[in-house]
């Protein structure tokens, strides 16, 4: 105590010395302080130093950080069970391209094994046809309900008979599962889809996705304790799709659409998955152009028929397969009409393009652009670098009277400005410096920005503006979410007078979300695959922003036709309208009649139906059949959307799944071979087979455990507190120390 | 006079308030640690009725959303916990926790198991490559592994894979250990495999076995 009295009279005298309390703070005890935290920041950097060295190591020894790779003993790496190479055909005539898929499985091991297969398809195809192909034996596949096929398969499996299964686990992602294959066997399973060609602004395209984006599983694990079979399902791993996802409460069927992935970045001279691409294309018109954007192709022309494969003769499946041509100019015709008749019934697929309206210049509609950038952990590597790229280049076509902001999110959205600011030269450098910032981790929980990027803007009228602004939201992202069902909902719940634009990132983008989302939000689409491409694809889609779109389109059709879509979206400039019609068992004559508006201007075309004159409307156009059956599958399962009753639905999309032959969320393909090639009691092991990582991603995993408590801050912070409180006490108490010391 | 008066008051609230700030930081920690060092006692009882039942899932108390899945020991550091299911914040306040996107406890692939540097997995530091390590599984099963690598990795750059052909423990906290700050992207890991000697599927394993490249 006598000690403690010392020092207060010391300190005090101190203080006394330089002048005053208030001097002493400044001189003494704030230097002391800022020596004390100087030290102990000090103590923490030696630790920080070291773990740099740390994880520069996985680097130097040329491993992918952060993966465990196993070698066998001879030093080479282990290869799956399971061996999968791929092969596709595409047929493509007019706006119609059939295309056959077939997958081969080799099983290296020296027991029975199934194997189970996710892989993508392009999002509209129409898969008709399905056969297993074992030796020289080949087995036809048949539609059935989808319960009823998994029982036929699964029995059958059980019987050691070969089986196949294909199932629609999403419009773009099926599962294949191919049962008993014997030691050193190979089965192949050939699958036939036809869809349309896509055509926007002059260009024909086709898209053949090729591996999955790891995507994210919203929501939280579906299994909850209490429930004792569950809980050991969960932890047994019982996952008959042998995903690495388990189901949530948001994405119940997480496991079927999340494949396991090669540790291993896919390389083209050795391919982990290969796949041998062909195509025949006979637009009946010569060609402008043929390109393929990503794969180096090899071109040959006979009798106006052109011949494409890849130049190397296989490719890695790791990217998007992407064919797009263009027709000499002038030879596109503005409507043409295909027809098929099929058991009596004749069928027909109308394609129309609207004019383009008079160069009068369009009215200036003030707008509000908001950028919803998607950084989440499976848009690292290059799709990250597309985005950015991308938000930079639409950022430098804004016009001064727009006004915009930008949302970024992963786990959480955060937005650059609190309410949309006018593009001042200001406002963008400080939004490009936003995205120059911009990096990929966490987890895509797209539904709440979404929200917000649609939410009602909080300002009310404007005494500036007097006119309305138009709200345009560019979605940019690679859509890998499992909860696709989820957002369109949300998006034509919410949209209001706002339009939806996606642009879809990267080397295996989620086609069905970006097309979808934007049909939900009235809006186009645009794939961005490649850096180079950003530039380009950002120009058309901001023509598009900018140029108004064909309203109010009508079609008249001659007499009674169930005709899908039901409902004829706006088109943007550049986009053509297509709609399937089934004229019933009368063959199509009369006239159709199209109408539309653009920019308050009318416009129609005719065209004459069932003359035969016109090449345009020729019949016998395989595949239109089928594509009428997968509009209407579209269509009926969109009204599920919209909030009908799932059963009512599924007793409509059903009878046309089957007469057609359709895969569809209700109906699966099944394959079966009457011959035995297990003995019984022998043991069959399920494998997956892996798909390539997309080119250019990064591993993808899942994030580390955020495991630091803010125990030892808070301890320290208060720490520092109690002690700032007892020095200004001793302070006090060295005043009224002092005071009497003078006095005397 | 009137001014000292004034300060004198001016500084006496300062003084309290400053104690009272400290205070409740250092109560927050101390809570920290109780929840941390008191809740295992609660976990406990969980964890036999598990044992007893031969696997279910046991609440430790009626509004927790965590169970434990495992006890983990750590016989030369004289550590011993029970590791909760699911890596959340609120799972990790009362004990380590599984991740649940990795493979599960005890089976092929790889298991993650976070924990807090500052409490339950302060001992990870300790962990020096052979070390033993314990997994009891629900179903009651000792499973024996031994320490193989610690490493410093960034999480930031960094995930976990997704995908792994044979089994493996991977303990992760944060780091470095004595860092004040929380949420760093640092992570300190400590991997094991399963000893071979005592697995009944001994035989097999030897078979493939093969050279870890980290």
């Amino acid at each position: 105590m006598k000690y403690y009295n010392h020092i207060c009279r010391q300190l005090a005298r101190d203080a006394g010395h330089l002048g005053g309390v208030p001097l002493w703070l400044a001189f003494r005890c704030l230097p002391s302080l800022l020596l004390c935290a100087l030290l102990l920041l000090l103590s923490t950097a030696p630790a920080r130093a070291m773990l740099e060295e740390g994880s520069g190591e996985p680097d130097i020894n040329g491993v992918e950080s952060g993966q465990l790779l196993l070698l066998d003993q001879a030093g080479g790496s282990v290869t799956p069970a399971l061996m999968h190479a791929s092969k596709v055909h595409f047929d493509i005539s007019g706006m119609i391209a059939t295309a056959s898929v077939e997958q081969s499985f080799r099983n290296d091991t020296d027991r029975a094994l199934e194997g189970v297969y996710a892989f993508p398809l392009p999002d509209n195809a129409a898969v008709r046809y399905l056969e297993m192909v074992i030796g020289e034996r080949r087995i036809v596949g048949k539609v059935r309900e989808k319960a009823v096929a998994k029982k036929i398969y699964q029995a059958a499996k059980k019987a050691g008979k070969k089986a196949s299964l294909v199932e629609q686990q999403r419009p773009n992602l099926f599962t294949n599962r191919i049962a008993n294959i014997g030691p050193g066997e190979e089965i192949t399973v050939r699958m036939e889809y036809v869809q349309e060609v896509s055509f926007d602004t002059g260009t024909f395209s086709l898209r053949f996705p090729m591996t999955i984006m790891p995507r994210y599983m919203p929501g939280e694990p579906v299994s909850r304790p209490g429930d004792p079979e569950d809980v050991e399902a969960l932890m047994l791993a019982v996952n008959p799709y042998l995903g690495w996802a388990v189901p949530t409460d948001q994405v119940s069927d997480a496991d079927a659409i999340s494949p396991l992935l090669h540790p291993s970045p896919g390389s083209e001279r050795t391919p982990l998955n290969p796949i041998e691409i062909t195509a025949q294309l006979d637009m009946g018109m010569p060609l402008a152009n043929v390109e393929s954007p990503y794969h180096d192709i090899a071109l040959a022309r006979r009798a106006g028929v052109y011949d494409i494969r890849l130049a190397s003769g296989v490719s890695e499946m790791d990217r998007d397969f992407v064919l797009s041509w263009r027709v000499v100019i002038g030879a596109t015709p503005a409507a043409a009409l295909f027809t098929q008749e099929v058991g009596g019934e004749h069928f027909g697929l109308l394609m129309v393009v609207p004019p383009t309206p008079d160069r009068a210049p369009a009215p200036v509609i003030p707008r509000e652009i908001v950028f919803v950038v998607d950084t989440s952990g499976s848009m690292g590597g290059v799709s990250i670098e597309q985005a950015r790229a991308s938000v930079s280049r639409a950022l430098q076509q804004l016009r001064p009277e727009d006004y915009f902001n930008i949302i970024e999110f992963n786990s959480v959205h955060r937005a650059l400005y609190r309410q949309p600011m006018p593009a001042t030269r200001h406002h963008v450098q400080g939004a490009l410096d936003f995205v120059r910032k911009l990096h990929a981790s966490g987890g895509t929980e797209m539904l709440s920005a979404l929200q917000a990027a649609l939410a009602r803007p909080r300002r009310a009228a404007d005494e500036f503006r007097e006119q309305a602004l138009l709200r345009q939201v560019i979605f940019i992202t690679d859509g890998a979410v499992g909860n696709e069902a989820a957002l369109f909902e949300e998006i034509s719940a919410r949209l209001g007078s706002s339009r939806l634009f996606t642009v879809g990132i990267g080397s295996a983008p989620n086609s069905w979300f970006m097309r979808k989302a934007a049909q939900a939000g009235r809006g186009t689409h645009t794939h961005i695959g490649d850096l180079n491409e950003v530039g380009r694809k950002m120009s058309e889609l901001f023509d598009q922003l900018a140029h108004p779109a064909s309203v109010n389109l009508s079609i008249d059709w001659p007499g009674l036709v169930e005709a899908w879509p039901q409902r004829v979206p706006d088109l943007y400039q550049g986009q053509p309208l297509l709609v399937a019609v089934n004229f019933g068992t009368a063959s199509p004559r009369g006239e159709v009649m199209i109408s539309g508006e653009i920019n308050a201007q009318v416009w129609s075309v005719r065209l004459q139906l069932g003359s035969g004159a016109d090449p345009a409307t020729t019949t016998g156009h395989r595949g239109v059949a089928s594509l009428w059956a997968r509009h209407k599958i579209a269509g009926l399962l969109d009204e599920k959307l919209a909030g009908r009753d799932e059963a009512a639905v599924r007793a409509d999309v059903l009878p046309v799944a089957l007469q057609h032959q359709l895969l569809s969320p209700y109906t699966s393909f099944v394959a079966v071979e009457e011959v035995v090639s297990r003995p019984q009691g022998e043991a069959l092991d399920s494998k997956p087979v892996l798909n390539t990582r997309p080119r250019g991603q990064r591993p993808q995993g899942y994030a580390y455990p955020r495991t630091a408590t803010t125990g030892p801050a808070k301890a320290w912070f208060g720490g520092l507190l109690l002690f700032l409180g007892l020095m200004l006490r001793v302070l006090r108490q060295g005043e009224v120390d002092h005071v009497p010391v003078n006095q005397s | 006079m009137s001014r000292s008066i004034s300060l004198r008051n001016w500084r006496d609230v300062l003084v309290l308030c400053l104690l009272l700030a400290g205070m409740h930081q250092i109560a927050g920690a101390g809570l920290i640690k109780a929840k941390a060092w008191l809740a295992p006692l609660l976990i406990e009882g969980a964890w036999h009725k598990t044992l007893l039942s031969g696997g279910a899932a046991v609440k430790p108390w009626p509004w927790a959303d965590t169970w434990p899945v495992a006890r983990l020991r750590a016989p030369a550091q004289e550590v011993d916990l029970l590791v909760l299911a699911g890596d959340s914040g609120n799972a990790l306040a009362f004990g380590p926790g599984h991740t649940r996107a990795s493979a599960p406890l005890g089976s092929t692939g790889l298991a993650v198991i976070g924990g807090h540097r500052d409490t339950h997995f302060a001992f990870l530091q300790q962990l020096q490559t052979g070390d033993v390590l314990q997994l009891q599984l629900p179903s009651g099963e000792l499973r024996p592994y031994r320490v193989q690598a610690s490493r410093v990795v960034d999480a930031g750059l960094e995930t976990l894979p997704a995908t792994g052909d044979s089994e493996q423990l991977l303990l992760v906290t944060c780091y470095p250990f004595d860092a004040l700050r929380a949420g760093g992207p640092l992570r300190y890991t400590v991997s094991a495999v399963p000893e071979p000697f005592y697995t009944d599927t001994a035989e097999q394993r030897s078979s493939s076995a093969g050279i870890y490249a980290l």
